[in-house]
Order: C-alpha cells, then structure tokens, then sequence
C-alpha cells in the first residue's frame, strides 16, 4: 500500500480544452478519497491520468514518492475496476482474475491461491468456471473487484463501479467496498457522481466542477461547511434552500432580509457579515434546519417565524418533506409524518440559525458557517 | 369480421412477398439449380457437350481417380488456396490493426485498401500479368516468373492475396472494433501489451471474424479462375492448371463435358466439406461471448 501525490496536475487536450486544471493532492496511505461531481467534471480524466490510461499534460504524478508521469500503466502497481467492469468475455472467472497474476509469470500455486482467496472474499467460489456472460450484473462487478484483489496492487482505482446495478443491489455493495477497504486496508481512490456514495464511502471527499477542484475535507465537514454555493448545493439531498437575502441591523443586531421576512444572524456568525452591510448575499439552509413551529425545535437557537405556502408535500415513510414557498423565495424543509401540513395549506416554519449559512452572491464563496 | 379483414390482410401481404419471391426462385432454379442437376446428370454420360452421347454409369469418376492432369490441378489448387488463404488472413489482419489504430488519414486509408475489391479479376489479373512479364524482369534481369513452371504459382498467390485482402480486412476492421476498448484498457493494467495484448485478448475476441475470413477466403481461392485465365491460361506446361479452370477449358472447348461434369461434382463436394470442416473447428475455437 502506498500514498500518492498528484501536484499541479493538468489535462489539456489537443483542441485547447482543459479537462482539468493545477489539481492539487496528497493522498495518504489506507485513505479512501472521493472523486465526485457532475458529469464532465473531469473527476473521471484524473483517475484516468493516475491509471496511465491518459497523458498528464502538466504537473507531477507521485506514487509512493516516485514520479510516475510517464510509466507504464502496468508498472504503476495499481488495479483499477471499471464502469462497464471491462472483464475478459472468453474467461472464466478463475482466469479473468489469474490473468495479471499469469502476465507476471507468478507460480502456479500462489496464483491458485490469491484466486481462491479473492473468490473466498468476494462469495464467488461456485461462480469460478462461469463466463462473464453467465453472470448477473452484481456478479461481474464482483469478479471486477476479485480482478483487483488478487494483484494486491499499491491502489485501487474505482471508476463508477456501482453505477450500473440496481438500487439495492448498489446499497448492498457499497457495504461490501467498505468493509473491503477495512479488510484490506488498502488506498483507494473512487470516483462516483453520486453523493450518497461519496458521503458513505469516503475518508475524504474531493468535490470537481468543470475541471477545478473545489473542496477536499471529510464528509462531516464538506456537509457542515461547505466551500461555496455549488459544494453546499452538490452534497445534500435534498439539497440545501437557497435564499437570496440583504444584510441589515436591527436594534444593533445583524439581519437578513428576504420579502418582508427578517430574521436575526446569531452574534456568532454577526462579525463577518459587517463589510456586507446593505449588500445582497445567499442565505443558505439546510431542510432539516428548517422546522416547522414547534417540531424538532428543541435545543436549537431558531429564527423569527416566517410564514409558508405548502406547494408539494412528499410522504417519506417516518418523515414527510413540504415544499414551501415564501415570500421572497422558497423553502424545503423535513417535517414529521404526523405533521398536518399538506399541499395548500400554510404553516409556519423558523430557521435554526446556528446551522445557517451565508454566501457571497458575486464570488459564491461562503462568508461565513 | 375483424378476423376476416384480419385474413385478407395477411393473405394480400402474402400475395406481396410472393410477387417478390417467386421471380427470384424461378430465376435461381434456371440458373442454378437446374444447370447443377443437369451437370450431375451428364457426369454419368461420355457427351462432349455437343450431339449424340451414352450413358456411362461411374465410368467417368473411375477415370477421374487416375488422371495425372485432374490429380496435378487438384494438388496445384490446394497448394495456392492454402497458401493465398493463410496469406490474406495474416496480411489483412496487420493491416486491419494499424488502420484500426489511431493515425493520421485513416479514413483516405481504409478506401485505398478496399480499391483491390472493386476492380474486376480479370483486369487485376491482366495489370499483373503485363508487372511480372514486362517490369519485374526489366527490373531484376531475370526471366518472368509466370514462364516459371516452378514458380508461376507464387505469381498468381500474390494476385489472389492483393486481392482479397480488401474485403478480409474490411471484415477484420468490423471485428477489431467490436472488442469495447475498456477491455483493452484493463489489459493494460492487467500488464498484457504488445504480444500478450494480442494473444490473450484481440486474437480470441476476433475469433467469430477469423471463422468468417478463413472460410470465406479459402472457397474462394479453391475456385480460383479468372487470375489464371489472364494469367498464364494454366501454364507453363500445365503447372498452373486449377480445377475451375481445366473444367471450364476441358469441358467447354475440349470436348470432354461429361467427363468433367464428373470432375466438378466431386470438387463441390469437396468445397462443401473443406468449408463445414473449417467452420467446425473454427468454431470450437471461438469462445462464446
């Protein structure tokens, strides 16, 4: 096992486009790091760069120290599993999985054995003499995985490895990849689009938008504190309420104002709101920091009341979400399956202020948490 | 009455395909089908294509067995079929690899290799005649290969591999570009390039392509006709005679239709058992994907 550096790391292809761009990491051993993001991101062209599988255009690729810009795939020390799981179609799945170990002209017996560990591992034991082709989606995603194992490379790359299964079979194997990455205790890095995957998987997440990377922390804290507007709205589902808002006083207390709603900004968060005085800003709140009178309001700090319009109301099964509008935006907020609250009636709702979050409209960094 | 419109329906749309069908059919069988049963049945007989004829029972296929010209085609036809076919394999799967690579003008490429497919036999055959007799000897100082008893054979081999190397490498390409490239690309990874790239995953990903080029390919030289026409007429001396070819001339301008009638007969059975025992064991070969 091994870490990894990638400095400055650049993608510039041949038309001019930039893929990605001064991408910058340290990646330490046994961590699992996130690549994620929409698509086009260019999460997926750095993983493929750290593969070999794409030139480096610019800036330094490290692993474990050594400068691998222009190694070989195959001389990198890593496996990686793929989307579509690209496993040999005229192997067995004994042989899709000896077949780097064979490559490397190891003994006989110690692939045999890495083989019959892997299967072990992964439950494929009586799928060894199949063919891809015989198998479910979810059993060649774990042969893809096997394939990896068995070479115990320094790093594992994962390329959207669970995009392709159906939704239980997804939540299902994204225990399996966790309880693997403790098992091995390998480095992993994964690149996925889905933040419920990233948020669950994760050491620390790397959050992508259009080739820049825009924040690296563990997902507690990209989910506490996220960068700017485009992370707070990224990680979350549903995702944070975004309300623009002007920044005031009152009775020597810092406000927000949005329509003809204001609500006081705990003195906390009061001092880095001075220079926006009278400016415009983006409030954002997460749904479950939005309550609803008097659900959920115990020990949180909440805001003045501001009334809402319920548009949409979703039963979840123990909890409900109501799409709200007010005035001067709109509000999604979790309520409790017992709520009255349903499509047309108004409520009442207060922010909890201490879980507020202020962003500059012009720059979309987060002034303050 | 739903039914009923349901019926006229299928029985007018019938009626279509018949329309189309049955002018075929009847145009096959004419040309076809009838002169094959027509032939098997003068193979039995000493006609020599023209006037009065008997009938010989087997004599003929008796006659066949010990005939040294007929035995020299045979061993001729073979020799260059097998030699043109491994030949086109070979050289059309190169080409298919570095033209399914990624280079410069690749699509001018690809239609410059299939041209060969679209000039007609006899002209290739004719342009290369006028090469070995006139330009390679002014080049090399020797004598033309195609007046070569022991060599005139290499000379029509390269004319059937130019040839067919358009269309086997068209279907190579077809094939090279099924195999999806993440599969090369965990190759990599897995360590396989150059040679073991090759070996254990193109070669037996395009296995399903190699069955279809081998046999198609092969069939074809067996039949080999038009190059030796324009060529060197089966000579010198007889040495570059192929079976389509001493059929044609012996049976048509000979005088000895029967007998050859006799002779194409047992090279059909022979083209049909070389092809279903090459799609045999070309496909045991082929991995079910």
């Amino acid at each position: 096992m091994a870490g990894l550096s990638l400095e400055h790391i650049g993608k510039k292809y041949p038309n001019g486009y930039e893929g990605v761009k001064d991408f910058n990491l340290e990646i330490a051993d046994k961590e699992f790091i996130i690549f994620v993001g929409p698509s086009g991101c260019g999460k997926s062209t750095t993983l493929r760069m750290i593969a070999g599988l794409e030139d480096i255009t610019s800036g330094t690729l490290k692993i474990d120290g050594k400068v691998v810009n222009d190694v070989e795939p195959k001389d990198r020390d890593i496996a990686m599993v793929f989307q579509n799981y690209a496993l040999y179609p005229h192997m067995t799945v004994y042989d899709n999985m000896a077949f780097p170990m064979k490559l490397r002209k190891a003994p006989k017996d110690q692939i045999d054995k890495a083989v019959r560990e892997a299967a072990r591992i992964l439950d494929l034991e009586k799928l060894l003499d199949r063919k891809p082709s015989a198998l479910s989606g979810g059993q060649r995603q774990r042969v893809a995985m096997g394939r990896a194992i068995v070479r115990a490379p320094k790093v594992y790359l994962m390329d959207e490895p669970l995009s392709n299964l159906d939704a239980k079979l997804r939540v299902q194997m994204r225990a399996e990849i966790s309880k693997l990455h403790d098992r091995l205790g390998a480095t992993i890095i994964y690149v996925t689009h889905d933040q419920t995957e990233a948020m669950t998987l994760g050491t620390r997440i790397v959050v992508m938008k259009d080739g820049v990377m825009q924040q690296v922390d563990t997902p507690s804290k990209l989910y506490a504190e996220p960068c700017n507007l485009f992370v707070a709205g990224f990680i979350g589902s549903p995702q944070m309420n975004f309300i623009d808002a002007t920044v005031g006083e009152k009775g020597g207390k810092t406000t927000l104002s949005f329509g003809k709603n204001t609500i006081t900004v705990p003195e906390a968060k009061a001092a880095a709101l001075k220079p926006y005085q009278g400016k415009v800003v983006v409030a954002g709140i997460r749904p479950e920091d939005v309550v609803e009178s008097n659900e959920y309001a115990e020990g949180r700090r909440l805001s003045e009341p501001i009334d809402a319009a319920v548009t949409v109301y979703e039963l979840l099964g123990s909890e409900a979400m109501v799409y709200a509008d007010v005035d001067g935006g709109s509000v999604s907020s979790h309520v409790s399956a017992a709520n009255p609250a349903r499509s047309g009636s108004r409520i009442e709702v207060a922010f909890d202020v201490d879980k507020l979050h202020v962003f500059d409209k012009q720059t979309e960094l987060a002034i303050v948490h | 009455m739903a039914n009923l419109a349901k019926a006229k329906n299928g029985s007018d749309r019938n009626r279509t395909f018949m329309m189309i069908l049955i002018p075929v059919l009847v145009i096959f069988c004419a040309f076809n089908t009838v002169p094959l049963i027509t032939g098997f049945l003068y193979s039995f007989t000493d006609s020599k294509g023209y006037g009065a004829f008997n009938i010989i029972g087997l004599q003929n296929y008796m006659d066949l067995f010990s005939d040294a010209r007929v035995l020299n085609s045979y061993l001729f036809t073979f020799k260059v079929a097998v030699v043109a076919t491994l030949g086109t394999n070979i050289i059309s799967l190169i080409l298919a690899m570095g033209l399914s690579s990624k280079i410069k003008f690749k699509s001018a490429l690809r239609g410059l290799y299939f041209v060969p497919r679209i000039l007609g036999a006899l002209v290739v055959g004719y342009v290369f005649s006028y090469f070995f007799t006139y330009i390679v000897p002014a080049i090399t100082g020797t004598e033309s290969i195609l007046a070569s008893t022991e060599w005139a054979w290499v000379a029509i081999v390269i004319v059937l591999v130019w040839q067919a190397c358009a269309q086997t490498t068209i279907i190579y390409l077809t094939g090279l570009s099924s195999v999806p490239e993440d599969v090369y690309e965990a190759a990599a990874l897995d360590g396989a390039t150059g040679w073991n790239k090759f070996r254990y995953i193109t070669f037996p990903l395009i296995m399903p392509s190699v069955t279809t080029n081998m046999v198609l390919v092969m069939k074809d030289m067996l039949m080999v006709f038009d190059q030796i026409v324009s060529m060197t007429s089966g000579g010198p001396a007889q040495s570059t005679e192929s079976i389509s070819y001493l059929i044609y001339n012996n049976g048509l301008a000979g005088g000895q239709f029967g007998y050859q009638c006799a002779n194409a007969v047992i090279f059909f059975i022979l083209i049909a058992a070389v092809s279903i025992l090459q799609t045999k064991f070309l496909n045991s070969k082929e991995e079910q994907l």
